[in-house]
């Protein structure tokens, strides 16, 4: 198992977001977050490479609790690729220096070696033609690809989507999907957080729903979307679907 | 006709004390721009600290200086100093003023616009798995840098301007030089009209040099 999480707790002052989720992920799975906003998946995965300080728990990430004193934060990171819902792409950088910065600073590549690395993480997103734009001269859906190419540049263990799709339209939805399913086939560890019932059920080989900081149930695509027997979760995909 | 003929003969025969006094202006304005930039950098660094009492010193510091007049700073270093045992020479006077003066208005032009820069950037270079001096360093200080430029390049055309109070201390610029053609000679009007024609030509010339430093820092591409 690549990622175990037990009894993962994260308490802001008085208001307690999640209460003791487990959640396991292997090598080349693909699991998706799912729950109503503000239930805590978001800070989930933010709690996963300590981007937030979790309360209490335990993350064994391959094999060793990252919240042990001692962990190395920063070598943690690094192995775990995070693509955020805005695309936090460094919009001072063009679209192939927002993906080389990361191997030369962190990784030591000469610039020869980080520009090569980036094209072909580039080319994979199809977005080597755009290499030398601008994030304000990219289309959300091509913003995302960058995203997408930078967190892969660093050959992550894992990669973290943060509601990819929903700064999006439909149409630069399906561009993200149609690249999330093409790294599923190239057998990439992903965990992907959203309340799009359209990219659950596109990509997700397992689903975890999550409410008011509790995991409510978890199971393939069908039986999550089906006729589930929690009344929350029931609720919760038809009002999507109405929204939808 | 006459009377300005024999004005340039005296702003002639008196050329190489101005021209000294010019030097030492732009010595000075030069030594300030870069140490107030620095310092500039390293209180707003501070004032992004998440220890809260460094961001209180900070924002005090900041605070002291913009509130208090660059020339009592002079005075109380120049006249005041030497009553403890402590003696500067008017440069180091000037430079260490203006240096602390001026930081403190450039940390808060960067920290003005730290405002504008997208929180989401921050927190990806962290998840990236960079220091925090690393992404001080590779993704606040630049963008900071671009969008404060217009505040940057407006106060390093005040460091020049300003560099004319440093004849108080006794510090022989451009401006003292002036005064002492002016004493010597009492054409006031004339002298005081070719001083401020000066300091409109320098002062036009690191415009110029500003705007094409923006043009050059902020691509059209990135603006936005």
């Amino acid at each position: 198992m690549l990622l175990q999480v037990r009894q993962l707790t994260k308490s802001f002052d008085d208001k307690t977001i999640l209460r003791g989720v487990d959640l396991d992920l292997a090598e080349g799975q693909l699991k998706v977050i799912m729950g109503p906003s503000g239930c805590g998946k978001s800070t989930l995965l933010r709690c996963l490479n300590r981007l937030i300080e979790p309360s209490s728990g335990q993350v064994i990430f391959r094999g060793k609790d990252v919240l042990q004193p001692g962990t190395d934060v920063r070598a943690l990171r690094q192995q775990i690729g995070f693509v955020f819902q805005q695309f936090a792409l460094y919009r001072h950088l063009s679209a192939l220096h927002n993906v080389t910065l990361a191997l030369r600073k962190l990784r030591g590549m000469s610039v020869r070696e980080a520009h090569a690395k980036a094209m072909h993480e580039l080319g994979r997103m199809n977005m080597a033609e755009h290499a030398d734009q601008y994030p304000a001269q990219l289309s959300g859906g091509q913003k995302q690809r960058v995203a997408i190419a930078r967190a892969l540049a660093m050959d992550p263990a894992v990669l973290f989507f943060d509601e990819p799709t929903s700064a999006l339209d439909p149409l630069m939805s399906r561009e993200v999907v149609s690249v999330i399913k093409q790294l599923q086939l190239d057998n990439v560890t992903m965990l992907c957080v959203t309340h799009d019932p359209f990219l659950a059920k596109s990509i997700a080989d397992r689903v975890m729903f999550l409410d008011e900081g509790v995991v409510r149930a978890e199971g393939t695509v069908a039986e999550i979307f089906g006729a589930h027997a929690d009344p929350r979760i029931r609720d919760f995909f038809a009002h999507e679907h109405s929204a939808a | 006709m006459t009377g300005w003929l024999s004005f340039f003969q005296d702003v002639f025969e008196y050329w190489p004390q101005i021209l000294g006094g010019l030097g030492n202006t732009l010595l000075l304005f030069a030594i300030v721009t870069v140490t107030g930039l620095i310092g500039g950098i390293l209180v707003f660094y501070q004032a992004l600290s998440p220890n809260r009492h460094v961001r209180r010193i900070t924002e005090g510091y900041i605070s002291f200086f913009i509130g208090t007049p660059l020339i009592v700073l002079l005075f109380l270093m120049y006249y005041g100093l030497p009553q403890t045992g402590i003696h500067l020479s008017p440069l180091a006077v000037a430079v260490i003023g203006f240096t602390m003066n001026v930081a403190a208005y450039n940390a808060r032009y960067l920290m003005s616009a730290y405002n504008g820069i997208d929180a989401s950037e921050l927190e990806a270079a962290r998840a990236q798995g960079f220091s925090t001096l690393q992404v001080f360093r590779l993704v606040t200080l630049p963008q900071t840098l671009r969008l404060a430029m217009p505040g940057l390049t407006n106060q390093v055309i005040l460091n020049l301007k300003d560099s004319s109070i440093v004849f108080l201390i006794q510090y022989t610029e451009f401006f003292a030089q002036m005064q002492e053609l002016a004493a010597r000679n009492f054409q006031y009007f004339k002298v005081y009209l070719l001083t401020g024609l000066v300091y409109l030509l320098l002062v036009s010339l690191v415009v110029l040099a500003a705007r094409w430093l923006e043009r050059r820092v902020l691509p059209a591409a990135c603006r936005t």
